[in-house]
């Protein structure tokens, strides 16, 4: 338990990371590092993101699952880590 | 051609005619214009007087073939009907009954006449060979409608049509067949004369007899009598009249009300993984079907995750809980309504999650992937991959100036600083030793531990992977001071280390756990001194049967070189004890009582014969030994005059080795030769380190006090061609090559580890072996011809 802790505060001091997010099946997130209104925003949109590419990768070949996704975009790069009972949400901005 | 006007009493309408060309299957009949005549036809009777009567009298005309007719009503608008029918000229009529029968019902049959007559013209059309059969088929038709037509008009109107089209068509018939016969003069047509069945059209029977008919009588009795009958029954009795009346009873308002229907949308979306998965679950389903009440199917998690959520210690009744949650397997827009059957079980998620090991590898990866965003450069420079730049990254000037103002401005070679292993678990603590991972070339141990025998305290040994250079992947820690680490080539899980007090550990690598897999504390042999340099060594050629296979080989600074066997624990055999040539001095021949061993400090086996191997000891003398006979030493090689840190063979030259000593010396030697071939010096610093480049065959690299100095032979013997300070007060304490990059590890004694990148470093495109053959023999004959034995900085 201590070692999670402690790997997420080590993700979380790395350079440019802005948030972690951890979020259960239901789609509630159960721990962040941002404020309220941005978890739920992220939590909400990632969740159908997930379902999706999930379903993009399972609709070619139903024995492959999705395993990581990341988004990268202009200002910052969302990482998606899925799982059946949560995922795990990581945003950083490498280059500030 | 007979025209006849037809007078009319009372003009209702207007007719006006035009030509028109008809072409006909039989033949081309030209319409001639001038057949055409004014017919008015007169309207008389209650009959005609309405528009449809002018609308019939219309179709009359203008179903005749000849003539367009355009009729003007009294407004003068075009009222020109469609015509209904138009008939095939080559079908012949149907049967006709009475033409004209009664006024009242008289409009049916008032078209059927036009259309008579239209065929009758027709008819009379189709072909020069019926005209004789139609010809007098209108002979009678015109000679029955004047019998029975009533009205004058019609009778007017019917029979200058007949008249004049069969008048008419008798010309034609004239014209076109002289033009035929002119065509087809020397032609013979058969032609062929065909009656076809009898078309019914139109049959309606008649409701009145005609006098003249046979059963006229008959029709005349029966009407008779049933005048007679409708007489009688005034007052017979036989007919009486009755009523009948039914209830109207007293409509009643009943209602009934049920409950409302509540209606549910709901939409299934069928893909090809919500089938597979329901066809693999489909032995599976167990009481998880309880939640899924809008799901798609009885979805139930796979046995593999529960298996794993079984382990971490957890309530039992939150299993049931992650069961059901974890049925969000297929539906995507179902989140929202997903039900937690026990909503008390909240808390004890976040724990599970959290102490999930599918989470912590989660972790573990995007750690690293987080990492791999930020090093993504210094990663892409280390595995020689061309450097990318993000486009989308706003450069900081100043840092992109001064890198690239450093490469461009020295093309002499220098070490590029790649990134630092280091994190708060190792600092302050000396690296003494590093090694590869023989099969995953990512994979680092570094051994922290003092070298001196002062400042001891418990060592550490950290398996770093470069995708993680902040946190090591595994940490092991160790009573003592770490000195000698070695990574197992058959089983490269194991680690072996050597530690200051003598003992020797192996550890597994793919746990955390903190134990090692055996120790060799409880073995009666182990070694009483620190152990300096370990050795995983393969024997495999042509030794007896056990001593085949991989062994440990340590030496200590007891003074012996032993070979471990892990049987049953460790177990030690001594390959070799490091006498000391003191002992010879006395001139009394080697007393076995009285054992005086030098202190071991580092060993190679030779890379092509491995029963041959090199001993460094703490005098300065190095040994050259045989695997199999532990009495004596091959061959002795004096020249340093302190101990020797490292000697290690040439990669490339079968016959060359480098040592090292703290007497500020590094020398070259060869193996037949009792003397070294070169000797390296650069200012008085000791030297703790030296390696050979595994890509190259003259460049080895030295670490000093201070400093990092990479000598190339090619370039110069008596400099280092590069040389890197290192901050004041740290020391550069151990060197170690990457085996597939240019790169080059550097450890110091405040715990880092630094990668370089050796930039513009000639390289050769061969392992230039010749040129250090080339330059150890220019050396030889240089020292032959001078009569020196060896050099001196």
């Amino acid at each position: 338990m201590a070692e999670v802790e402690e790997t997420i505060k080590r993700i979380q001091s790395q350079k440019g990371v802005q948030g972690i997010i951890i979020v259960n099946a239901e789609g509630i997130p159960i721990k962040s590092t941002l404020d309220n209104s941005s978890t739920v925003q992220y939590a909400g949109n990632v969740h159908q993101l997930l379902m999706k590419a999930r379903g993009v990768v399972r609709d070619i070949d139903p024995q492959n699952d999705l395993t990581f996704l990341r988004v990268r975009s202009k200002k910052n790069e969302i990482m998606i880590a899925p799982d059946k009972d949560y995922f795990l949400i990581v945003i950083q901005n490498p280059t500030e | 051609m007979s025209n006849t006007t037809v007078k009319q009493k009372r003009t209702a309408l207007k007719v006006v005619k035009s030509s028109k060309t008809l072409n006909v299957s039989s033949g081309v009949f030209r319409v001639n214009q001038s057949i055409t005549k004014t017919i008015n036809p007169s309207i008389s009777g209650k009959s005609f007087s309405s528009a449809s009567d002018s609308k019939v009298l219309d179709k009359s005309l203008a179903q005749t073939p000849k003539h367009t007719v355009q009729v003007f009503d009294e407004h003068g608008q075009d009222v020109t009907p469609h015509p209904l029918y138009n008939p095939d000229p080559g079908v012949l009529q149907p049967k006709q009954g009475k033409i004209f029968p009664a006024h009242d019902t008289s409009w049916t049959t008032m078209t059927d006449f036009p259309s008579v007559a239209f065929q009758t013209t027709n008819a009379s059309f189709t072909g020069p060979f019926t005209k004789s059969f139609f010809g007098s088929v209108s002979a009678s038709r015109t000679s029955q409608t004047t019998e029975s037509v009533t009205d004058e008009t019609k009778e007017l109107l019917v029979k200058p049509d007949l008249s004049s089209s069969l008048s008419d068509v008798q010309a034609r018939r004239e014209e076109v067949k002289e033009q035929v016969r002119e065509d087809i003069m020397d032609r013979v047509v058969d032609s062929y004369l065909t009656e076809t069945e009898t078309i019914w059209l139109l049959d309606i029977p008649a409701v009145s007899v005609s006098e003249d008919s046979g059963d006229a009588e008959a029709v005349k009795e029966r009407n008779n009598a049933y005048t007679e009958l409708c007489k009688n029954r005034h007052g017979n009795d036989k007919y009486v009249e009755r009523s009948m009346q039914t209830f109207n009873d007293a409509p009643k308002t009943k209602e009934v009300q049920s409950d409302s229907i509540t209606m549910v949308d709901k939409a299934v979306m069928s893909t090809t993984w919500d089938m597979y998965d329901s066809f693999c679950n489909k032995g599976d389903v167990s009481e998880n079907t309880v939640v899924s009440a809008e799901g798609n199917k009885a979805t139930v998690p796979d046995s593999s995750s529960m298996s794993h959520l079984l382990n971490p210690s957890g309530p039992d009744q939150s299993m049931s809980v992650f069961s059901t949650t974890s049925t969000v397997s297929g539906s995507s827009a179902r989140l929202e309504k997903m039900t937690c059957v026990l909503p008390v079980e909240e808390e004890p998620d976040l724990e599970l999650i959290l102490q999930s090991d599918k989470f912590k590898q989660d972790l573990a990866v995007m750690e690293r992937v987080v990492l791999a965003n930020i090093f993504q450069p210094k990663l892409a420079a280390y595995r020689q991959l061309p450097v990318i730049e993000d486009p989308d990254c706003v450069q900081t000037q100043i840092e992109e100036e001064s890198w690239t103002e450093q490469s461009k401005n020295s093309l002499s070679p220098f070490l590029e600083h790649l990134w630092v292993f280091k994190c708060e678990l190792t600092k302050g603590r000396n690296v003494s030793s590093m090694t590869w991972n023989k099969k995953n070339p990512d994979l680092l141990a570094v051994g922290y531990g003092q070298l001196d025998f002062k400042d001891q305290k418990p060592g550490l040994v950290c398996c770093w992977s470069l995708k993680n250079p902040t946190w090591p992947d595994r940490i092991f820690h160790c009573e003592s001071g770490v000195t000698a680490l070695d990574f197992s080539a058959c089983n490269a899980n194991q680690l072996s280390v050597g530690l200051y007090d003598g003992t020797i550990a192996i550890y597994n690598v793919q746990t955390t756990e903190q134990t090692p897999i055996i120790d060799s504390s409880d073995c009666t042999n182990m070694h009483a001194c620190p152990v300096w340099q370990l050795r995983w060594v393969d024997h495999d050629t042509g030794l007896a049967g056990e001593d085949k296979g991989e062994m440990l080989i340590s030496v200590s600074g007891d003074g012996r070189i032993s070979k471990w066997i892990h049987y049953k624990g460790l177990e030690c055999v001594d390959l070799m004890k490091l006498k000391s040539p003191n002992m010879i001095v006395n001139n009394q021949r080697w007393n076995p009582k009285i054992l005086s061993l030098a202190p071991g400090l580092c060993f190679d086996f030779h890379p092509n014969d491995s029963k041959i191997y090199l001993a460094g000891t703490e005098e300065g003398h190095i040994h050259k030994c045989s695997y199999s006979y532990n009495e004596q030493f091959l061959e002795t090689y004096k020249a340093h005059t302190g101990p020797v840190y490292k000697v290690t063979w040439s990669p490339f030259c079968p016959d060359v080795f480098l040592s090292c000593s703290s007497d500020w010396t590094i020398y070259l030697w060869r193996q037949e030769l009792s003397k070294p071939v070169l000797g390296f010096t650069s200012g008085q610093k000791v030297v703790f380190d030296i390696m050979w480049s595994p890509h190259c065959a003259t460049v080895f690299g030295a670490v000093r006090e201070g400093k990092v100095e990479i000598w190339d032979l090619r370039v110069s013997s008596l400099d280092p061609t590069i040389v890197s300070a290192s901050s004041p007060g740290v020391n550069p304490t151990a060197l170690l090559f990457t085996p597939e990059t240019d790169c080059v590890l550097v450890g110091d004694s405040e715990g880092q580890v630094t990668v370089y990148k050796l930039k513009n470093l000639p390289a050769g495109d061969s392992t230039q072996v010749e040129v250090l053959e080339d330059v150890i023999q220019t050396t030889l004959s240089s020292q032959h011809t001078l009569g020196k034995t060896d050099r001196d900085a």
